[in-house]
């Protein structure tokens, strides 16, 4: 729940949790984060929580989507201008 | 323990798709936020929220289950669940026209409640047996039926909204009688995910 709703208070876009569930386990199946599990608590109806880590992996491919992105983006707005 | 209780129903359909891993994380998430969203708001604006989030998460699940692998064991157990209805429909249909109803008015009456009939009680079974089989039991039916309505092979001439109903219920039929029988319901290694 607090995944989904970081993304949505930092896009500002509403996410369905379906979509988070999907992304998480993509990636805890290519072993960029990690879960495990919470006590089930009254306020989710008798249901545990799952919690999610970063893995040394999931940082690293992180910051090498980061430099892309920043290769990418860099020097944008002179290329615009040119376009 | 929270005075709101989120939409049954909803809740329902998503015990249908998710895969057991999914199953009790998320649907947890959805009623702890339900309950924030009642209380700051409104129960009915949670409620749509919640069938928002129903509606708007399932593709995403589906298509996650197919990734994985995990239809094709499903897919499996509805090929056989399809072939023991289909044999055991056939088999009433020759009995209807054979032994009660021999008048094809009478068969055109008694051919959608079978049909309805053991589609149910496929639905029914394929539930029962593994998650998610009944989504491709239903859609099984629906290309039976469909295949049926283009080589024609009713031999009376039958109005549109007739094979229509066939198409669209049967189906239907197979996805909501677990629903409603209450077949999926969470089981225990729900609270252990």
């Amino acid at each position: 729940m607090i995944v989904r709703r970081e993304i949505e208070e930092r896009t500002g876009r509403n996410i369905s949790i379906g979509a988070v569930y999907a992304t998480l386990e993509r990636l805890e199946a290519k072993g960029y984060v990690s879960s495990s599990t919470g006590d089930p608590t009254p306020e989710r109806g008798g249901r545990a929580k799952r919690m999610f880590r970063v893995e040394a992996a999931g940082s690293r491919a992180l910051q090498v989507s980061e430099q892309t992105l920043h290769s990418m983006t860099a020097d944008s707005k002179g290329r615009w201008e040119t376009i | 323990m929270s005075r709101y209780s989120p939409p049954a129903f909803a809740c329902r359909l998503f015990q249908t798709v998710l895969p057991v891993p999914y199953r009790g994380a998320l649907l947890g998430d959805l009623i702890e936020e339900y309950n924030l969203r009642a209380e700051a708001m409104s129960p009915s604006a949670a409620t749509r929220w919640f069938w928002g989030q129903a509606c708007r998460s399932i593709p995403f699940i589906i298509g996650s289950s197919l990734r994985n692998g995990d239809w094709l064991i499903s897919a499996s157990a509805a090929v056989g669940v399809y072939v023991i209805m289909e044999m055991l429909i056939s088999a009433a249909d020759f009995m209807i026209a054979k032994l009660v109803a021999p008048e094809p008015t009478a068969y055109v009456v008694l051919a959608p409640i079978v049909f309805l009939a053991f589609t149910s009680i496929g639905g029914y079974a394929a539930a029962r047996i593994r998650f998610g089989t009944e989504v491709f039991l239903a859609l099984f039916v629906m290309i039976t039926v469909a295949v049926l309505i283009v080589v024609k092979a009713c031999p009376i001439p039958m109005p549109w909204w007739y094979k229509f109903g066939f198409l669209t219920l049967g189906p239907l039929t197979v996805l909501l009688t677990p629903v409603a029988f209450g077949v999926l319901k969470p089981n225990s290694n729900e609270s252990a995910t």
